[in-house]
């Protein structure tokens, strides 16, 4: 990995990180990247995925109405309101 | 160590880890992000705690979305026993004697090695067990509620409180599925970690063995190098997951927001930014990237099939022990500057039963896994 695949990456994760927190993150993900290739060796060819680790299945429930948040409660920890609205800036000119 | 304390007297009171949604108390997951954020509910292992009686004493500090070594990562300062070393808010409680037990999410071992270095009991039982329904979300596929307590019989009374079908939580195993292991009879000690282990923790392992002879439990030794790969894949899963988990914190619907902002982008990437820890940012990077086209079969999709491999391998293995033991730290104790870097080093004795949801018990300073539902055999045994 090179700072513009980075640079991207933190873009896409809404993050923005120093430039020596840019180095020690490059040199995490040498040694991750190492361990991986290691990991690769493993032979799994015929070793399906594993995504549960018990097996069950995503469990859909009931299609009907279940007990609601009112708005004000659901804003009650919103940063910035306004007449019931989240608040966040202008996206359109 | 407590985040919040409340005045109760009750002998069944127990201390939640702030990964518990709690609707009278605020739930932070030791992050700025979360700081002062209230839930609108209560986690299901909270009713639970009700039914049976319990008291919540209070939210006990964790380590930034509980990922790191042992609560180093806190937005809110990391937790030191007596002697100047780390522990765990929890930890602490529990040793102090405020509470019976404390309920903690263990995702990534920091719970685990918080008992074998206070000398306390950690149960993190069978995956599916106990609910997750109104735990803070970081890797779903392998994170548990365990409970730490004094005492191998504190544990299990607190377990029992907990656990139980929740339709809430789609990964709760429905009670049918359920079959208790029956006693331990015969244990297999690791020896692949042995050139990693202080003499302190081999120290322990041994005492344990001779403790389990006295009691007329077969030990053998085995290699157990079919262990090592699962720090690997779970630092990939584990990260990939946490990435979508807090993808959702932005700094609009609830949390931290930045006051530097003029667009949208500014202030989704400011709050985040503002408020997330070193390790949670690294470990955002690298589990996003683990996900993209360049590396998703190399490292996310070939952690699956480790995830399988380790399944495959403990069961070649309890084909003929009833469980494993082996170390769950390296040392007996860590310092500020011990944990630096090792979130994704020191897991490499936690891993194995966090990648397959297999039941682990830490007591007297080491880890028995067991297979699936043996989590009582397994606190048996260290009674």
């Amino acid at each position: 990995m090179d700072i513009k695949v980075l640079k991207r990456l933190e873009k896409l994760n809404q993050l923005q990180l120093t430039e020596e927190q840019e180095t020690a993150f490059l040199e995490f993900w040498a040694k991750q990247a190492k361990e991986a290739d290691a990991m690769s060796e493993i032979d799994t060819e015929n070793v399906e995925r594993m995504v549960h680790v018990m097996p069950i299945m995503t469990v859909v429930r009931e299609d009907k109405v279940i007990k609601n948040f009112t708005r004000d409660e659901l804003q009650q920890s919103a940063p910035e309101t306004n007449d019931g609205y989240w608040q966040v800036p202008r996206l359109v000119e | 160590m407590y985040l919040v304390k409340k005045d109760v007297t009750a002998k069944k009171a127990v201390v939640l880890d702030d990964m518990i949604l709690t609707k009278d108390m605020p739930t932070t997951a030791g992050s700025k992000m979360l700081e002062g954020y209230m839930s609108l509910f209560d986690a299901t292992v909270v009713e639970k705690l009700g039914v049976a009686g319990f008291e919540v004493a209070g939210k006990a500090n964790v380590g930034e979305f509980a990922i790191d070594v042992m609560g180093e990562t806190s937005h809110f300062g990391a937790t030191k026993d007596e002697k100047g070393n780390l522990s765990l808010a929890s930890a602490e409680i529990v040793k102090g004697g405020d509470v019976k037990a404390a309920i903690q999410l263990d995702v990534n071992g920091s719970p685990r090695r918080a008992a074998a270095v206070n000398g306390l009991v950690f149960v993190k039982p069978t995956y599916g067990t106990v609910s997750r329904f109104g735990i803070v979300p970081v890797a779903c596929s392998g994170e548990c509620v365990g409970v730490m307590a004094k005492t191998a019989e504190d544990c299990e009374a607190v377990l029992d409180a907990i656990s139980g079908y929740d339709a809430k939580d789609g990964t709760s195993l429905p009670e049918d599925m359920i079959e208790e292991a029956e006693a331990i009879k015969k244990v297999a000690v690791v020896t692949a970690f042995d050139g990693s282990i202080d003499a302190d923790v081999k120290a322990d392992i041994e005492a344990f063995v001779k403790e389990l002879e006295a009691k007329g439990v077969e030990v053998v030794k085995v290699d157990g190098t079919g262990l090592l790969a699962a720090k690997t894949a779970w630092n990939i899963l584990m990260s990939a997951e946490l990435c979508n988990n807090v993808s959702k914190y932005d700094g609009v619907k609830y949390g931290y927001r930045s006051a530097n902002y003029t667009t949208i982008d500014e202030l989704y990437t400011n709050s985040r930014t503002e408020s997330f820890g070193d390790l949670l940012k690294t470990a955002i990077l690298f589990g996003s990237e683990t996900l993209s086209d360049e590396n998703y079969m190399k490292m996310y999709d070939k952690s699956m099939r480790v995830r399988r491999v380790t399944v495959d391998y403990f069961d070649s293995l309890f084909e003929d022990v009833d469980a494993v033991l082996m170390p769950a730290t390296s040392k007996k104790a860590y310092t500020e500057d011990d944990v630096k870097g090792m979130a994704y080093e020191e897991n490499i004795y936690t891993a194995p039963a966090s990648i397959t949801g297999l039941p682990a018990v830490v007591a007297k300073g080491v880890q028995l896994v067991g297979s699936v539902f043996s989590e009582k055999a397994l606190l048996e045994l260290v009674k």
